[in-house]
């Protein structure tokens, strides 16, 4: 994690930014025992007695599996002592940042306080309120200079075990005074921010200030105040995240883990309450002074007369809907009744689509990307990015999660609750009213059909006091939510903006205009994906070159064909694969062979080249073709050497070169005899008998396994390779060619192929 | 890269060195490390994004269904308030879908892009790892040939097998330099490849939530009583709320 001061030179403090800490006594011991273990296997002692052991291979499985499993073990712990090793390192690393940023912090602060402030305030004309910049910094460089002497006081170093416990214990001691001290810096910014504008507006006053700031504190690149009163605004945002840090890579056996964990969750709740102070602060300045209190009038205006003379409207409807109206019309009563179906509805679906939203915010806030940060961590932007996604997943969403929870959600659920007894008794009041519609015309009720009358005119009085008073209240309680619905977005937003202040100066391209950056951002993009086509395309080529394969039965009858009719120099190989995008393109595959008819188009572009494809004829990318070798079926003028080789057959994968002086293979015998033919420069090549044979006719000569014989004729009589004519020993005659063999004289084998 | 046991084609001489084989396992491991956190990293991208997707949808509608019912009718106040509300939201929306597509075009595809590299890449090792395993056993082959007598089919069957372990042994090397070379330089290259991608992620929502607080300024001095603080909004709904339970109308539970 870099701090955001990086435009320094050498620091005072005693540990240098990017300084590998001097390796432990274990680390050293660690390091002399992995040399030892490299000497030993390669001990010639140790080989030796491998290659011994080697023959009796049945015996020594099981030994040797079991030593292998030994050797995974010790190699896994091996790993896990090097993880553990490394985790302590990067632990000390964070611990060491932590504090050599607050220190950096501090000094800057106090040379902004100190410094600059008298050098400004030394300005002529006067900086109007120029002290209400300066207001709150004092506390904040307090808060600051005593976390640091507490550290400083029991004399230790990161290095020391106990040292984290005192940090934590130093951290959560401040906590209290950290708050209130930061809090009111905090609600104050607004104002340095607007101050500074203001100075801003005169140009000749901002030069002067600008170079005020840079002759004070020449080594820091800062071209503005906010640049410094900024710091404790990020501060207090970045300790979560560096105790985090810490955290991160401290095992929880760790005696000072849980305090760890503790100071870190302070850390948090302290930056939540600075920032619901700062909200509070902002609304009750703003109102203190007018008292826009429309909207509230507006609400309590819906008492009860209100409704039910604003429902007429609603009543009418019910009229026209049902045709005919009902004997008993109580148009009142109707239109609260429609009114309040009205309001369940919305109550209802309200909180329904609320609960979809606060499901949707959940998995958003299960997400973790600023988890995989692509090990870029020295990186401006990566660092950025993940401050600011970190304290939006976990502190400022989750207090906006609450609020909803707590303003919107809870409400309305108890609300919906309440709306099943008025609809209950709306209910009831219909059935007694059908009861009453049938007795109501008598003269005389009996006590029971009295009964009946009287539950249902005591229902209908109860509904028509009372309802209007629950749509009233339900729906000013529903206004109010979706108020506090709209203020909880403002103070999201609130909250990530003061979050960024100071991120986009940081960084590289934040300054560009909006249209600007996003195109420097696609074309960056694009870019990228270009570079990246071309480095898929490299590895592809060149490490994925294509292993030489022994030609398949038809590749070889291919070549045949291609040979007869062109000769064997006009031959060529795909190297790749190549799809035909004009109309005489061919396509064909990686590896087929083809013969050249001519090196251009008819246009006379030597990039396509004509080819004949046993069959078919197009055009091919020359980029894609190669020479082939093969052996040459007519003898070459110079006395040529053929060679064979005896070999058990089987695929033998060779590299593919595209290198022309290299021969290459190819089996033209349906045995497996492999034909090489080379290049024939200077004469010291020996031809020897590769086998004894025993000749079994005069016309015949014997040899004997590795003796010198000197070919007069490389075929027989009637023109057959098969037979040679040689002198050996004094002796002429014919021998099996295949039983010959070539080899170079020289010392150095492979000196004559180069 | 493995310790193997007492296999026989092993050569004796040590074709690749200690330190070039650790480097190597360095090198791919840190790649292989930088494969799995641009899957995880794309993948988690993808969910979040969608989780916003969703989470703007729900805003929307709560402020359409709000407004489609007929209940604004009946308040000119309100239904002004439900106005303003749904508005605001579709706005809202409407710049989230702008941020998203941004997201998409300078942070999720190109990591897409960056992971389809990695295949091609494995692929390479592999092949090198075989290149090595040929080199290995002709090398052994050789080995074994030269250590016996040297009657003539011997150095014949000598020199056949130093032809054969040659091209492979050229081809090994060369699979071996490219990837030494190629993998740091790769790893490296993810450093200028993705800052545009951060970038853009930081100002996409700076941008977003610039848009949202002027739209919900506005917005709450519109509908929401002023100088509230939540203890008083709490406070105030639960008074209501009993005002509601004190009805009889209302069940009690």
């Amino acid at each position: 994690m870099e701090s955001p001061l990086s435009a320094e030179s050498a620091p005072p403090t005693p540990a240098p930014r990017n300084h590998t800490p001097s390796p432990s006594p274990r680390a050293e011991a660690r390091e002399l025992r992995m040399e030892e273990k490299e000497r030993t296997e390669e001990d010639p002692i140790y080989l030796s007695l491998l290659s011994e052991v080697s023959v009796f291979v049945e015996e020594s499985a099981e030994d040797a599996s079991e030593k292998a499993e030994e050797k995974a073990e010790e190699k896994a712990e091996e790993k896990a002592e090097e993880r553990a090793e490394r985790e302590a390192q990067r632990q000390l690393l964070a611990t060491e940042e932590l504090v050599y940023t607050e220190r950096n912090y501090l000094r800057l602060l106090q040379v902004c306080n100190c410094t600059i402030r008298s050098n400004l305030q030394k300005l002529q004309p006067q900086l109007p309120n120029l002290d209400s910049m300066f207001l709150y910094i004092e506390e904040v460089i307090d808060m600051s200079g005593r976390l640091l002497s507490l550290l400083d006081q029991k004399q230790m170093t990161p290095h020391d075990p106990l040292f984290l416990e005192t940090l934590c214990d130093a951290f959560l001691s401040l906590s209290t005074d950290m708050e209130s001290a930061y809090k009111e810096y905090l609600v104050n910014y607004n104002t340095v921010t607007a101050l500074e504008n203001s100075y801003k507006q005169k140009d000749a006053l901002w030069t002067e200030i600008v170079k005020v700031i840079k002759s004070s504190a020449p080594e820091v690149n800062a071209a503005s105040l906010s640049f410094f009163l900024v710091m404790p605004v990020q501060r207090i945002a970045r300790y979560p995240l560096l105790l985090q840090t810490v955290m991160k890579h401290t095992e929880p056996g760790h005696p000072a883990y849980s305090l760890l964990e503790q100071t870190a969750h302070t850390a948090i709740a302290l930056n939540c309450r600075i920032n619901e102070y700062k909200r509070f602060r902002e609304v009750a300045d703003k109102y203190k002074k007018t008292e826009t209190l429309t909207i509230r009038d507006k609400m309590n205006r819906l008492n009860s007369h209100s409704i039910a003379k604003k429902t007429a409207r609603l009543s009418q409807f019910i009229k026209h809907e049902t045709g005919i109206a009902p004997k008993l019309v109580d148009e009142e009563f109707d239109a609260l009744e429609g009114f309040f179906y009205l309001l369940e509805n919305g109550i209802t679906v309200l909180h329904e689509n609320v609960e979809t939203y606060l499901d949707h915010l959940q998995r958003f806030l299960n997400c973790r990307p600023e988890e995989f940060d692509l090990d870029m961590d020295g990186e401006r932007p990566a660092i950025c990015y993940k401050e600011i996604i970190t304290a939006l997943r976990q502190w400022i969403l989750p207090t906006f999660e609450k609020r909803m929870r707590t303003l919107v959600h809870k409400p309305l659920c108890a609300l919906r609750e309440l709306l099943a007894g008025p609809r209950n008794l709306i209910s009831k009041r219909l059935d007694k009213l059908l009861d009453y519609e049938l007795i109501e015309e008598k003269p005389s009720l009996s006590y029971d059909e009295q009964a009946v009358a009287n539950t249902y005119k005591t229902i209908n009085t109860l509904l028509l006091n009372e309802l209007p008073q629950f749509n009233g209240l339900a729906l000013t309680l529903l206004w109010g939510m979706l108020g506090a619905f709209s203020c909880l977005h403002k103070d999201l937003a609130a909250d990530m903006e003061q979050l960024f202040q100071g991120f986009t100066q940081q960084l590289p391209h934040g300054s560009l205009e909006p249209n600007a950056f996003w195109e420097w951002a696609e074309c960056s993009v694009q870019e990228g994906a270009r570079r990246l086509e071309s480095l898929c395309w490299n590895v592809k080529d060149q490490l994925n070159a294509p292993i030489v394969q022994p030609l398949s039965p038809g590749s070889q009858k291919r070549l045949k064909v291609l040979t007869d009719k062109h000769g064997s120099g006009k031959i060529y190989q795909l190297t790749g694969h190549v799809v035909g995008s004009r109309d005489l393109d061919l396509s064909l595959n990686r590896g087929e062979l083809v013969a050249i008819i001519s090196e251009m188009d008819t246009r006379g572009d030597k990039r396509r080249w004509l080819v004949d494809a046993g069959g078919p004829r197009g055009y091919v990318p020359s980029s894609r073709l190669v020479r082939y070798h093969q052996v040459t079926m007519d003898p070459p003028p110079s006395p040529h050497l053929i060679t064979t080789m005896d070999h058990a057959g089987g695929v033998r994968r060779h590299s593919y070169t595209p290198d022309v002086r290299r021969p290459s293979y190819t089996p033209d015998t349906p045995q497996p005899l492999l034909v090489r033919t080379m290049s024939m420069t200077v004469p010291c090549l020996q031809v020897l008998a590769g086998y004894d044979f025993r000749a079994r006719s005069s016309h015949e000569v014997s040899l004997r396994a590795g003796e010198p014989i000197r070919v007069l004729e490389p075929h027989d009589k009637k023109g057959s390779c098969d037979w040679s004519l040689v002198e050996v020993r004094g002796q002429r005659g014919y021998v099996p060619s295949n039983y010959l063999t070539v080899m170079p004289t020289s010392t150095t084998p492979t000196a004559p192929y180069r | 890269m493995s310790w193997m046991p007492f296999k026989i084609g092993q050569p004796k001489k040590q074709i690749v060195s200690k330190t070039v084989e650790r480097d190597f396992e360095r090198e791919y491991d840190k790649l292989q490390k930088l494969e799995d956190q641009t899957k995880k990293l794309h993948k988690d991208m993808k969910k979040s994004t969608e989780a916003d997707i969703a989470m703007s949808k729900a805003a929307v509608k709560i402020s359409g269904d709000l407004l489609s019912n007929p209940l604004c009718e009946q308040d000119q106040a309100f239904l002004e308030s439900m106005t303003a509300l749904d508005t605001a939201m579709k706005r809202m929306d409407s710049f989230n879908q702008e941020k998203v597509n941004q997201i998409s075009k300078t942070v999720i595809d190109p990591l897409k892009k960056y992971s389809s590299v990695f295949p091609s890449l494995n692929m390479a090792v592999k092949r090198r790892e075989q290149a090595l395993q040929d080199y290995k056993r002709l090398q052994s082959k050789v080995e074994k040939y030269e250590e016996k007598e040297k009657t003539g089919p011997i150095m014949v069957k000598l020199h056949q097998a130093r032809e054969e372990l040659r091209p492979v042994r050229e081809d090994f090397e060369s699979k071996n330099k490219q990837l030494l070379d190629e993998m740091p330089k790769f790893y490296h290259s993810r450093i200028d490849y993705f800052q545009p991608s951060f970038e853009a992620l930081i100002r996409a929502q700076v941008v977003y939530f610039t848009e949202m607080h002027n739209i919900f300024s506005e917005l709450t001095d519109q509908i929401d009583q002023a100088g509230l603080t939540d203890e008083q909004r709490e406070r105030e709904n639960e008074a209501k709320l009993n005002e509601l339970r004190a009805l009889s109308i209302v069940a009690d539970d």
